[in-house]
């Protein structure tokens, strides 16, 4: 499924998990009903009879694109651009189908953007969030301020992955860096010591680390220093590690309220889809006019299984 | 300012003559850019920044201050700085050194009206890479200890944006009498105005074309012991050199205001004004419409402007005092007699805040505009012919409702086509909030647009946060593909609310309440448009804003009704273009800084200068609550604001225990994050 490229979200310091999921919940709405409703934010008076999905989906094989997807080619010459595509692994999920779950994600957006490279691909692995406390500060500091903290708040599901399988998922990467797909490669909230762990173990290093701390000018100096000295570029960000729980699936695609209407509630007959949904992987994508810092396009996919 | 252009201005009656024609020539040249221009693409945002200086003298002995009015042999000592030159700064109108592709280039100085004013501007114009913009305020300081370093020992370059006791007796060095053939005014002599003849003709046009002389009231503070009604004690009724000194006989000068009769009172004013290059003519009338509802918010925010005339002001930023310091409009065009000789009633002076939408743009709603624009229709049916759109004929041809005040003999024996002179004759004095600039003839630049009602700030690390705020937030538009509009009239309405006294804190002003398309499928500008859906129905437009108070525009609202549309708020909008940039920490941090100080401003927890200002005059020992800002007072204001800036780290107003404070917290803070600093 796709969350077309709505940028906005609607209250501040929201992370991109409320992002991703009223992406995707405008971008179906879009797509179910014409006229579209004259408020986005839902607040219909009357409930509509929603429409049966098959209405804006595409079944193509066993995939069900929600909603029809068509893809928006950039406008200007590839080389006008950036492009950041983060791939958010997600927690459940066995290392080994990782390797064609990474390829997939770059194909669509490769696809979506109608260009054959992407120049910064950063992963994001499930359990694993920075935290500066978790960091040895320097003896000298004593933080005091809690504001300063980085948030947990939104990533609490499941542990955080070994380093084994984390070494194994970048080798993945390193192939694409390789065939020129990706120039440069980035890891998400990794701070020191699993950067020193990790490191040795590769082969192409992380040009770039994301980590998302509140207050971005608390970031341990130990890690700035190693930063500095590996070369690798300590980025802002401000996504969740677990971007997609199974719950809030169930309710975007549910035909409860809130739901869009794919997912066929207990006890009901019809067409609707029926099962577990499990989420696999979502990946973000950003293409940024560099001369001018325009978002031109921005979006997200997200790709769940459905089991009987 | 450019000021290359010389030759014999003409007096008011032959230059009235001849002002249909100058028209009609500007008219034929913007059309001839317009056929040249309509297609240009520029692929890069450039953009500047523009700082103007009072330059200011202190006599330590007799413990007072004055404006200097050297700024001609300033310029010459900048123009003539050989290290100056080889860094590839010194003075445009003069000399300058090359322009480094690679390296730095040293910034450069420009003569303003006030010949008391020194602009500067960055040597080059700034990309967006955010090492660009994190070299705005060193470069900011850098242009300051440049302009120190070509004046006297007793003089100083400040940014307040007026000085307080303009027209009063004593302020200015060297001494000049007052009531000049040009200015005619009781209070300031000829000499205030730069001597290029294009400024006294201005200053003299102006006065002729109206009748009389400006007349700017300013509605004066009222504290326990001012006298009520407040008579300005220092009008003079007996002078009977010029016919003009019937003018307060007349009425001129209102009770309860306080009275000033020149150009040089507004003109004389300092601002911060940013100019964007867009990447074509449709990005250009983008940002110049999104742009133009946040031109009140951030005047009320940046507001500086509490004295004037040695007298505390009931107002707190300079806008309407310089809108009258250049009305040049008749009786007839202001309403007060009859239409006989003059072809319209004008409503807004040339100096005001801006009246048109431009940009083609299916969100533009008919009632944003106003029903009663006053446009010259035979300019606009030329336009139209001429091949441009009906909206961006109508934005010219309400410019050229104006008569051009200075014109030069020379100028109009042919017209050259390959010129602009007779179009910016017009464009650049009507001074609105925003402008729309085509391109230079024969240059490479792009279609700009210039967002001018900022006051300047004390401290070159505000000008920096305000001047970085607005780069981001113009990024942020054109990447969310935000919404402000609102009717114009709506957004005059909030430039007059602006203005009053503390009106951060205690006004709200009309805003969108929902900046988002309404539908989720736009994005850049450059996104194909979406083919076949039907356009969502518009509701009423009443519907779509409301007051707001400047923290809820600046960091959002917050409503317990979820069904309700919440504007997020500019900051939030600017956090979340930042969330979507690959931004480094150390970048963002130092971004934060900036962002802080606006998010603090907007929250009440830091203050404006005005408020600051108004704290200091009227908690000073010498001050009797009687509204008088006296020349010692002056003279120690005037001195703390430069000390500000002589050891400013980065820390922002809020008032006098917390200025204290706030310099330990920042001390605090670069003590935290010692690799940062």
């Amino acid at each position: 499924m796709s969350g077309g490229p709505s940028v906005i979200r609607r209250h501040t310091f929201e992370k991109s998990n409320t992002e991703l999921t009223s992406s995707l919940r405008a971008n179906f709405t879009a797509h179910q009903s014409s006229p579209p409703t004259p408020t986005t934010n839902g607040n219909t008076t009357a409930p509509k009879p929603k429409p049966p999905f098959k209405s804006w989906t595409t079944q193509q094989d066993n995939t069900l694109w929600i909603p029809t997807h068509t893809p928006f080619p950039l406008s200007e010459p590839r080389e006008s651009y950036d492009i950041t595509v983060k791939l958010f692994y997600l927690p459940n999920v066995p290392a080994d189908t990782r390797c064609v779950q990474t390829r997939e994600a770059i194909n669509l957006v490769l696809k979506e953007l109608g260009t054959s490279s992407i120049d910064l691909l950063i992963v994001s692995f499930p359990g694993i969030s920075f935290d500066a406390d978790d960091e040895e500060s320097d003896l000298d500091d004593t933080p005091s301020a809690p504001d300063s903290l980085a948030e947990a708040d939104c990533d609490a599901d499941g542990a955080p992955e070994d380093i084994d399988t984390i070494v194994t998922t970048w080798h993945t990467l390193e192939k694409l860096h390789e065939e020129g797909l990706v120039s440069n490669l980035g890891i998400s909230e990794f701070g020191c010591s699993r950067l020193e762990k990790f490191l040795p173990r590769t082969k192409v290093k992380p040009s770039v680390d994301q980590i998302n701390v509140r207050d971005c000018c608390v970031v341990p100096k130990p890690l700035i220093l190693y930063a500095k000295q590996q070369q690798i570029q300590l980025l802002t960000h401000n996504d969740c590690t677990n971007v997609l729980p199974r719950g809030t699936l169930r309710d975007i695609l549910g035909s409860g309220e809130k739901g869009v209407g794919v997912l066929a509630g207990e006890n009901e007959d019809g067409e609707r889809l029926r099962g577990e949904v499990q989420p696999q992987w979502v990946v973000k994508y950003t293409a940024v006019v560099k001369d001018r810092g325009v978002v031109e396009s921005k979006g997200y996919f997200a790709v769940a299984e459905l089991r009987e | 300012m450019g000021l290359l252009a010389l030759g014999t201005p003409l007096e008011w009656p032959e230059a009235k003559k001849v002002a249909s024609k100058v028209r009609s020539w500007g008219i034929e040249q913007l059309l001839a850019i317009w056929g040249n221009a309509k297609g240009k693409e520029r692929a890069a945002l450039l953009w500047g920044d523009e700082i103007e200086y009072l330059v200011v003298c202190y006599d330590e002995q007799n413990r007072k201050v004055r404006l200097s009015l050297r700024q001609a042999d300033i310029l010459a000592a900048l123009a003539n700085d050989e290290k100056l030159l080889q860094e590839g700064g010194g003075v445009p109108d003069v000399q300058r050194g090359p322009v480094k592709e690679a390296e730095t280039t040293a910034p450069v100085f420009h003569p303003e009206f006030g010949r008391f004013m020194l602009e500067a501007t960055p040597g080059k114009p700034w990309g967006i890479g955010f090492k660009d913009l994190l070299d705005v305020e060193p470069n900011m300081k850098w242009r300051r200890t440049i302009a120190r370093e070509h004046m006297e020992k007793t003089e100083y370059p400040i940014t307040l944006t007026t000085f307080p006791r303009l027209g009063s007796p004593d302020c200015i060095v060297p001494s000049y009498p007052a009531s000049g053939p040009k200015l005619r005014s009781q209070y300031v002599p000829d000499e205030i105005a730069n001597p290029h003849i294009r400024f006294p003709t201005l200053a003299a046009n102006i006065r002729w074309r109206r009748g009389r002389k400006v007349e700017i009231n300013v509605p004066v503070f009222r504290d326990e012991k001012t006298q009520w009604p407040f008579k300005d004690p220092t009008v003079n009724y007996d002078l009977h050199q010029w016919p003009e000194d019937d003018d307060v006989r007349n009425g001129a000068a209102k009770d309860n205001h306080i009275y000033m009769d020149a150009m040089a009172f507004g003109m004389g004013s300092c601002c911060l004004q940013i100019t964007f290059q867009a990447k074509n003519i449709q990005e250009g009338r983008t940002m110049y419409d999104q742009l133009s509802p946040l031109g009140p918010i951030l005047l009320a925010l940046t507001a500086a402007t509490p004295i004037y005339k040695g007298f505390l002001a009931d107002t707190d930023v300079r806008w309407n005092q310089i809108s009258r310091a250049v009305d040049d409009r008749t009786p007839e065009e202001l309403g007060e007699k009859p239409l006989e000789n003059d072809r319209w009633r004008l409503p807004k002076s040339r100096y005001a805040s801006n009246s048109t939408y431009i940009s083609q743009d299916p969100r533009l709603r008919r009632e944003y505009l106003d029903p009663d624009l006053v446009v010259d229709e035979d300019i606009k049916k030329r336009l139209v012919e001429g091949g441009m759109d009906d909206l961006l004929a109508t934005h010219f041809a309400h410019l050229f409702i104006r008569d051009p005040i200075v014109v030069f003999a020379e100028d109009l024996e042919t017209l050259d086509l390959s010129k602009a002179d007779h179009f910016e004759n017009l464009q650049s004095t009507n001074w609105q909030h925003m402008r729309f600039k085509p391109p230079p003839p024969n240059s490479d630049m792009g279609w700009r647009v210039e967002f001018r009602p900022m006051e300047i700030q004390i401290t070159d690390f505000e000008n920096a946060a305000f001047s970085i705020f607005i780069v981001l937030i113009t990024r942020a538009i054109l990447s969310f593909n935000l919404n402000f509009y609102l009717p114009i009239q709506r957004v005059t309405e909030n430039m007059e609310t602006a203005h009053k006294r503390d009106a951060l804190s205690t006004e709200k002003f009309w805003f969108r309440k929902n900046p988002f398309g309404s539908h989720s499928h736009s994005t850049g500008t450059s996104t194909p448009a979406e083919g076949s859906r039907p356009p969502t129905p518009f509701g009423p437009v009443e519907d779509e804003y409301e007051q707001m108070t400047i923290n809820e525009v600046i960091n959002g609202q917050t409503s317990a009704d979820s069904g309700k549309d919440c504007f997020p708020g500019l900051i939030p909008l600017v956090e979340s273009y930042l969330d979507s940039m690959n931004v480094d920490v150390e970048t963002r941090c130092e971004l934060a800084r900036y962002l802080d100080l606006i998010r603090k401003r907007a929250d009440g927890t830091y203050w404006t200068a005005a408020k600051w200002i108004r704290h200091f005059v009227q908690s000073h020992p010498k001050y009797e609550k009687d509204s008088v800002v006296g020349e010692e007072i002056t003279f120690d204001l005037v001195k703390a604001a430069e000390q500000i800036t002589r050891e400013e780290e980065g820390w922002a107003w809020v008032g006098d225990v917390g200025a204290e404070k706030v310099r330990t917290l920042r001390q605090g803070w670069r003590g935290r994050t010692g690799v940062f600093a």
